[in-house]
C-alpha cells in the first residue's frame, strides 16, 4: 500500500524576481508558498537597476506592485534572512530545514518610519550601494526596500559585542526592536522546490589588467546602476571620484569572459542602455564601447542599438584590453579589429564583468540533491526536454542559478516551473 | 486686507507611478508643499478633462496630473491619452482666461521620490508668482 | 440611504500625533452629513486597532467607514478586511493619506494639519458616494485552443491535455513538427530533433484528449477569456466548419525563413548550389549531402546574418545552427572545407561557447567579414568580402548555404486581428510586458509561445511553452469560476450616444458595440480599469466603478478649499 504522503506547499529558495513570480503564480492557485529569503529583503538583483532594456521602463517600479502583492498575500510565508540547511525525502514529500537569523526588529510592530537609525553610532559601508555610500548597524540596504523594516547587523552592532549601546531601542515608539529574538530552526514539509537564487559577478581580482580597485573612477556595471539610480548613493548624479563630471567614458565588454569561457549574454544589451544613462545625465558625454562580438539578440534589441548609436557612441572592436592610469585621465590599451595596437583616453570606465553562480551554489546543490554544470550553475536534467526540470525529481531550477540569462527568460523559466508542478499529480516523477 | 497667498493646487496622481513616488517622498521624508491635494486615481488617463475644467471653475489655482512614464503605463498606453487630452486642455485653460501654465502634466515613477517633490515644489513656486486663480474673485459655482 | 459614517484617525505613534493636530481635526468633521462618530487611535493597522474598529463597526452600526492614517498603498486591503470581518461591503471605506503625503512632507504642523483636515474631509464627501462592490464568479470552460503544430504547440498540448481538460490542436499544413521536424540534430548536444519530434507526434496522435485539426485554419474569433467562440476551417474536409468553445487560446505559430531571393548580393535561386539553411537541413536529413550536378561538394561556406539589415534584429539562433551545420557536414564528409562567414558572432548562454569551441579543426574556419558579394565561377561559387582588416578578399566553394533572418509567418497579422493583439515592429505577436510577460498577451486568456513570440530556440521554445501552461493552470482551473476585477467601467444605455470613440481607445479591447441597440457595452470581465473610456465619452455615459466623477468631485471640492 502506497502512503506516501502528497503534500501541496512549495518552497521557493530566493526572493528575486524569479522566486516573486513563481510563488504568486503558486498562491494564485491556491497552492501555500514558503518563500525563503538570504537578505532582508526581497527584489533580488532587478530592485539594483533604475531602468531596464529595451524599452528603459523604471525598474522598481516595475517590481514594487509585485513585492507589495506578495507581502500582503496570504498564501505565501516569506522568511527572510533565512537559508535552506537541510533536505530530505522526495518529490511530494520533502522535509527541509531552515536557519533563519534574528532580524531584532519586529516586523509587525515596526511601521517603516527610520527613526532607528539616525541615533545609531555605527557607520558602515553599504554593500546593496556596491559601497558607494554608507549604512548603520540597524539598516534597511536602500530606500524603498520591501519589506520595510530594518535589521541589526550584530556582527557591527555594538549592543552585540558587549557593548552598552541601546540608542535605536531608545528611538522606537513602536516597541519595534528587539534585542531577544532568536535565530530559528524551522523544519518544513512541502511538495517541491523551486530554486531562484540568482547570480554574482565576476571577482575582478583575478582580471588586473582592467584596474579595478586601483584605479579611480574604475567602475563596475552594478556600481554605475547604484550612481545612475534615483534612490541611490548619489542620488543619480554621475560624477568621479574628484567630484568632477566625467566628460568621456568607456565601457569595457566581455571582462573575465576569457576565464569563465561563456558569453554573459545580457551585457552588450546593458551597455547600450548605460549609453541611455549617461547621456541622460550628461548630453556631451563622449562614450566608446569597447567590445568584442555585439550580442543583441531579440526582436526589439537593434533598434535599441541603433537609437543608442545615434547618439554618437564610438563602438570600438576591441582585444586584450588594459587599463591603465595617464595623469589625470584614464588609458585603455587594446588591439583593434585588424590586430593594431591602440590607445584611447577617457575620465571614466565601466566594466561588464560575467556572470557567474553564486559563491555557495554547490553547496546548495548539494543539500538539495541537484547537480551543477561545468561552470557551477545548476544543470537541468536534459535541455531538450526541459531547461527547468532537474536530476532531482521535484526540485526545479529558474532564473540566473541556471545560467547567465535577461529578465524575460527568467521570468518565462519561472512560470515554466510552476507549470510543471501544477501538472504533475500524486507526485509522479518528470 | 491682502492675505498671504497659499496656492490651492489639485493633483491627479496615478496609483501605480506618481502616488507611489509621491509616498517615496514621504517615507523619505523630503520637504513637499502642502499646497498640493493629491487624489488618487488608477491611472492619468482617468482624468476627465471635465474635472480639470471643474478644478478651475471651482477656484484651483494649479492643477497637475502625474502619471508614469512613457512605456511605463500600467495600463500600456493610458498616460499617452493622458499626454494628449493635456495638449488640448491647455488650450482650454486659457480659452477660459487663465494662464496656460496654471495646468501641469509630469511623469514620475514610483522610484523618484526626489522628482516628485522637486517638481510640486517648483509648480508651487510658480503659481505663487501667477497669483491666485483670477476666477476666484467671481463667484463661486 | 440612511448613512452612519465612522472616522477614525490613526496616530500612528508620533508619526501622525506629533505632526498633526488630531484634535483639531477631529473638531472639523464632527459636524459633516451623516458622521456618527468620530475617534483616534494609536496604531490602528495592529491586531488590537483592527479588533477596535470591527467593535466600533458593530457597536455604532456604521455602514460606511473612513480611516485617516497611512497610505492605501500601505493598508487599504488591510482595512478592507476590517469591513468585510465586520460585516459591510470592503468598497464602503475610504482611506485618506495623512502620513506619506501630509505629516511626513512638512514640519510645520499647522500646514500639516490643515490639509489633514482637507484630506479627512474629502474622504468623507467622497464616501457618501460609494456603492458596495460585489465579487464577480463566471464560469469558464478550460478547454484550450493550440494554434500551430511544431515544437511549441506540441509540447504545450502534451502538457494541458487532461480527462477534465481538452486541447484542440490546430495546423495548417497536413504534417505536425512545425520546422524542427526538418532538422537531424539539435544544438548544443547534438541530440536527434527530428526522430525526437516523431515521437512527440505520436504521443499527441495517442492522447484521448487532444483533438488534432491538420489541413485547418482559424476562420473568427469570438468571446472572451473562459468563454471564446472559435470557427474552424477544415481544408481537406471541403472546407467544412467546425465550432468550438475554449477558455484559451495560444498561439505558436512559429516563424518562417526570410527569403533571400530579392537580395542579390547572395545570388539565391539565380546560382546554383546556393540554398537556404532549411533546405540544407532538408538534404541533411536525407542522408545525402550533395551539388546540384549530383557530385559531393568539397568545400562549404555557411554565410550568417543574411536579411538582418533588412529585418532590423538577430534571429537569436542562426550562428548556434550555422556551427552545427560544420559539425554535419564534417561528419559526413570529413575531408570537407568549412569557412563560416559572418559579421557578429552570436553564442550568448552557458553551453553555446564550449560548442563554438569545440567546432574548430582542420579545414574549419570562422571569418568576420562585411560586404558579401556571390558571383559564378566556373563551376563554383566565388565569395568577395571585406575582412577585418577592412582588406578585399575573395574564397571559392562548391555551395553556400546562407543563414536568412527569421520572421513571423503568413497568418499573424490576420491571427492578431482576431485576437486584438498587437504586432510589435518586427511583426512578431507582442507579448503584454517585455519583462514580466513574455507568454501574455494584451488580451486576457490569449497566450504566445516560441518563435511566433520571437525567434529563439528549441529548448528556449519548450521553457516557454512550459511557461504558458504555468498561466493556463493558474488561470483557467476545471470547475472553478473566474473573478474578474470589480472596479471596472460600465456604460450608460440610456446615455451613450453611440459614437464608438470608446472602442478606439481600450487598449484591451472590452468594449463591444451592439448593433441592435446602437450602444457600446463593457465586456467586465476583462475591463481592466484604468478609466481611458470615462475620460473620452463626450457624453458621459461612461463611469468607473469606485472612480466615478461624483466620488473625485468630492476629493476636489475639498482641495480646492
Amino acid at each position: 500500500m502506497n502512503d506516501k504522503k502528497n503534500n501541496s506547499d512549495i518552497l521557493v529558495i530566493g526572493a528575486g524576481i524569479s522566486g516573486i513570480e513563481a510563488s504568486l503564480m503558486l498562491s494564485k492557485s491556491g497552492r501555500k508558498v514558503h518563500l525563503v529569503e538570504k537578505t532582508s529583503i526581497t527584489g533580488g538583483s532587478v530592485i539594483k537597476f533604475e531602468e531596464v532594456f529595451s524599452n528603459m521602463e523604471c525598474s522598481t517600479c516595475m517590481v514594487a506592485p509585485l513585492q507589495q502583492e506578495l507581502l500582503q498575500d496570504k498564501n505565501i510565508n516569506l522568511l527572510t534572512l533565512a537559508e535552506v540547511k537541510d533536505v530530505k525525502g522526495s518529490f511530494g514529500d520533502f522535509k527541509v530545514k531552515i536557519n533563519k537569523k534574528a532580524r531584532y526588529v519586529d516586523m509587525v510592530n515596526c511601521i517603516g518610519c527610520n527613526a532607528c537609525f539616525e541615533p545609531c553610532p555605527v557607520n558602515l559601508k553599504n554593500d546593496f550601494e556596491e559601497g558607494l555610500s554608507e549604512r548603520k548597524a540597524i539598516y534597511v540596504p536602500c530606500s524603498g526596500a520591501l519589506p520595510n523594516v530594518p535589521m541589526i547587523d550584530t556582527e557591527n552592532c555594538l549592543h552585540f559585542k558587549g557593548k552598552d549601546c541601546k540608542a535605536c531601542q531608545e528611538a522606537c515608539m513602536f516597541e519595534a526592536i528587539d534585542f531577544g529574538q532568536k535565530d530559528e530552526q524551522i523544519e518544513l514539509n512541502v511538495g517541491a522546490i523551486i530554486v531562484s537564487t540568482g547570480f554574482s559577478t565576476f571577482d575582478l581580482k583575478n582580471t588586473p589588467q582592467y584596474g579595478y580597485g586601483k584605479i579611480d573612477d574604475v567602475y563596475t556595471a552594478f556600481e554605475l546602476e547604484r550612481l545612475y539610480a534615483s534612490n541611490g548613493p548619489t542620488e543619480g548624479k554621475i560624477l568621479l571620484k574628484s567630484g568632477k563630471t566625467p566628460k568621456s567614458v568607456a565601457i569595457i565588454h566581455c571582462v573575465g569572459r576569457d576565464k569563465t569561457g561563456y558569453c554573459s549574454s545580457v551585457c552588450c544589451m546593458y551597455s547600450l542602455k548605460f549609453n541611455h544613462y549617461l547621456k541622460s545625465k550628461i548630453p556631451e558625454v563622449d562614450i566608446s564601447e569597447f567590445y568584442t562580438d555585439l550580442v543583441i539578440p531579440g526582436k526589439s534589441h537593434q533598434k535599441f542599438y541603433e537609437k543608442m548609436r545615434e547618439k554618437g557612441t564610438k563602438m570600438i572592436r576591441a582585444k586584450d584590453a588594459e587599463v591603465t592610469k595617464q595623469g589625470q585621465k584614464i588609458a585603455i590599451k587594446y588591439a583593434d579589429g585588424s590586430g593594431k595596437k591602440t590607445s584611447n583616453t577617457v575620465d571614466m570606465v565601466v566594466l561588464t564583468p560575467s556572470i557567474v553562480p553564486k559563491t555557495d551554489a554547490s553547496d546548495l546543490a548539494k543539500i538539495l540533491g541537484i547537480t551543477v554544470d561545468d561552470y557551477g550553475f545548476f544543470k537541468e536534467k536534459d535541455k531538450n526536454v526541459s531547461s527547468v526540470v532537474t536530476t532531482k525529481p521535484g526540485v526545479f531550477i529558474v532564473g540566473c542559478s541556471h545560467g547567465p540569462k535577461n529578465i524575460q527568460s527568467s521570468v518565462s523559466q519561472a512560470s515554466a516551473a510552476v507549470g510543471k508542478i501544477l501538472s504533475s499529480k500524486e507526485g509522479r516523477l518528470e | 486686507m491682502t492675505e498671504k497667498f497659499e496656492p490651492r493646487i489639485v493633483g491627479f496622481l496615478c496609483n501605480w507611478c506618481s502616488y507611489a513616488g509621491a509616498d517615496l517622498a514621504g517615507t523619505s521624508k523630503l520637504k513637499v508643499s502642502s499646497s498640493l491635494t493629491p487624489i488618487r486615481v488608477m491611472c492619468s488617463s482617468r482624468v476627465d478633462p471635465v474635472l480639470v475644467l471643474t478644478a478651475f471653475l471651482r477656484g484651483a489655482d494649479g492643477v497637475l496630473i502625474a502619471g508614469c512614464h512613457p512605456g511605463d503605463c500600467h495600463y500600456d498606453e493610458g498616460n499617452y491619452y493622458a499626454r494628449r487630452r493635456f495638449a488640448v486642455l491647455k488650450k482650454v485653460v486659457e480659452g477660459l482666461g487663465l494662464e496656460a501654465d496654471r495646468l501641469r502634466l509630469s511623469w514620475v515613477s514610483a522610484s523618484e521620490g526626489q522628482r516628485f517633490a522637486d517638481v510640486v515644489n517648483e509648480f508651487n513656486e510658480k503659481i505663487k508668482k501667477m497669483g491666485p486663480n483670477p476666477m476666484n474673485k467671481k463667484s463661486s459655482l | 440611504m440612511n448613512r452612519k459614517i465612522g472616522v477614525y484617525i490613526c496616530e500612528c505613534g508620533p508619526n501622525i500625533a506629533e505632526k498633526v493636530d488630531i484634535d483639531r481635526v477631529i473638531e472639523a468633521v464632527s459636524s459633516l452629513d451623516d458622521v456618527a462618530v468620530v475617534e483616534r487611535y494609536k496604531l490602528l493597522c495592529s491586531e488590537d486597532g483592527k479588533k477596535f474598529l470591527v467593535e466600533q463597526i458593530k457597536k455604532h452600526g456604521i455602514t460606511h467607514l473612513v480611516v485617516a492614517a497611512c497610505s492605501p498603498r500601505e493598508h487599504l486591503k488591510t482595512f478592507m478586511e476590517v469591513c468585510e470581518n465586520a460585516g459591510i461591503n470592503p468598497y464602503l471605506f475610504q482611506l485618506a493619506n495623512i502620513r506619506e503625503q501630509c505629516a511626513w512632507i512638512t514640519d510645520d504642523k499647522d500646514e500639516a494639519t490643515k490639509k489633514a483636515i482637507r484630506l479627512t474631509k474629502a474622504a468623507i464627501g467622497r464616501v457618501h458616494y460609494h456603492a458596495s462592490l460585489d465579487k464577480k464568479q463566471i464560469e469558464s470552460n478550460p478547454d484550450v485552443l493550440v494554434i500551430g503544430g511544431g515544437v511549441a504547440g506540441i509540447e504545450v498540448s502534451l502538457q494541458l491535455a487532461s480527462p477534465d481538460r481538452k486541447v484542440y490542436l490546430i495546423e495548417k499544413d497536413s504534417l505536425l513538427g512545425g520546422l524542427a521536424k526538418n532538422f537531424e540534430k539539435t544544438f548544443p548536444d547534438m541530440q536527434p530533433c527530428s526522430n525526437f519530434i516523431q515521437q512527440k507526434i505520436e504521443d499527441v496522435q495517442k492522447n484521448n484528449n487532444i483533438e488534432v485539426l491538420a489541413d485547418s485554419e482559424v476562420e473568427e474569433i469570438l468571446g472572451f477569456f473562459g468563454n471564446f467562440e472559435v470557427t474552424v476551417k477544415k481544408k481537406a474536409e471541403d472546407n467544412c466548419i467546425v465550432n468550438l468553445d475554449v477558455g484559451a487560446i495560444v498561439l505558436a505559430t512559429g516563424s518562417t525563413l526570410f527569403d533571400p531571393k530579392d537580395l542579390s548580393q547572395y545570388g539565391y535561386q539565380k546560382l546554383e548550389n546556393v540554398i537556404t539553411s532549411l533546405e540544407f537541413e532538408k538534404m541533411n536529413l536525407s542522408g545525402k549531402i550533395s551539388l546540384k550536378n549530383g557530385k559531393t561538394p568539397k568545400s562549404v561556406a555557411i554565410i550568417h546574418c543574411v536579411g538582418r539589415d533588412e529585418k532590423g534584429y538577430c534571429s537569436e539562433i542562426c550562428c548556434m545552427y550555422s556551427i552545427k551545420f560544420v559539425r554535419y557536414l564534417k561528419d559526413k564528409i570529413p575531408g570537407i572545407n568549412v569557412s563560416n562567414l559572418y559579421s557578429d558572432l552570436c553564442i550568448p548562454g552557458k553551453s553555446y561557447q564550449q560548442f563554438y569551441e569545440k567546432t574548430q579543426g582542420k579545414n574549419i574556419s570562422f571569418t568576420r567579414v562585411a560586404d558579401i558579394k556571390i558571383t559564378k565561377k566556373g563551376n563554383q561559387l566565388n565569395i568577395e568580402f571585406k575582412d577585418e582588416k577592412v582588406n578585399k578578399n575573395n574564397m571559392s566553394v562548391d555551395m553556400v548555404i546562407l543563414s536568412p533572418a527569421l520572421e513571423p509567418t503568413s497568418d499573424t497579422s490576420r491571427l492578431a486581428g482576431f485576437t486584438r493583439i498587437s504586432q510589435g515592429n518586427a511583426g512578431f505577436f507582442s507579448e503584454g510586458h517585455e519583462k514580466l510577460k513574455p507568454v501574455s498577451t494584451s488580451t486576457e486568456g490569449v497566450f504566445i509561445a516560441g518563435c511566433s513570440q520571437s525567434p529563439k530556440s528549441i529548448a528556449d521554445t519548450i521553457t516557454q511553452a512550459e511557461a504558458v501552461t504555468g498561466k493556463i493552470f493558474t488561470s483557467l482551473v476545471p470547475g472553478k469560476k473566474i473573478e474578474p476585477e470589480v472596479k471596472v467601467s460600465h456604460i450608460s444605455e440610456a446615455l451613450c450616444i453611440g459614437c464608438k470613440t470608446c472602442l478606439d481607445v481600450c487598449s484591451y479591447g472590452c468594449i463591444n458595440f451592439d448593433e441592435a441597440k446602437k450602444v457600446s457595452v463593457v465586456n467586465e470581465v476583462i475591463c481592466r480599469g484604468c478609466g481611458n473610456c470615462v475620460a473620452a465619452c463626450p457624453s458621459g455615459a461612461a463611469a468607473l466603478k469606485h472612480f466615478t466623477f461624483n466620488q473625485i468631485y468630492q476629493e476636489l471640492k475639498e482641495a480646492v478649499q
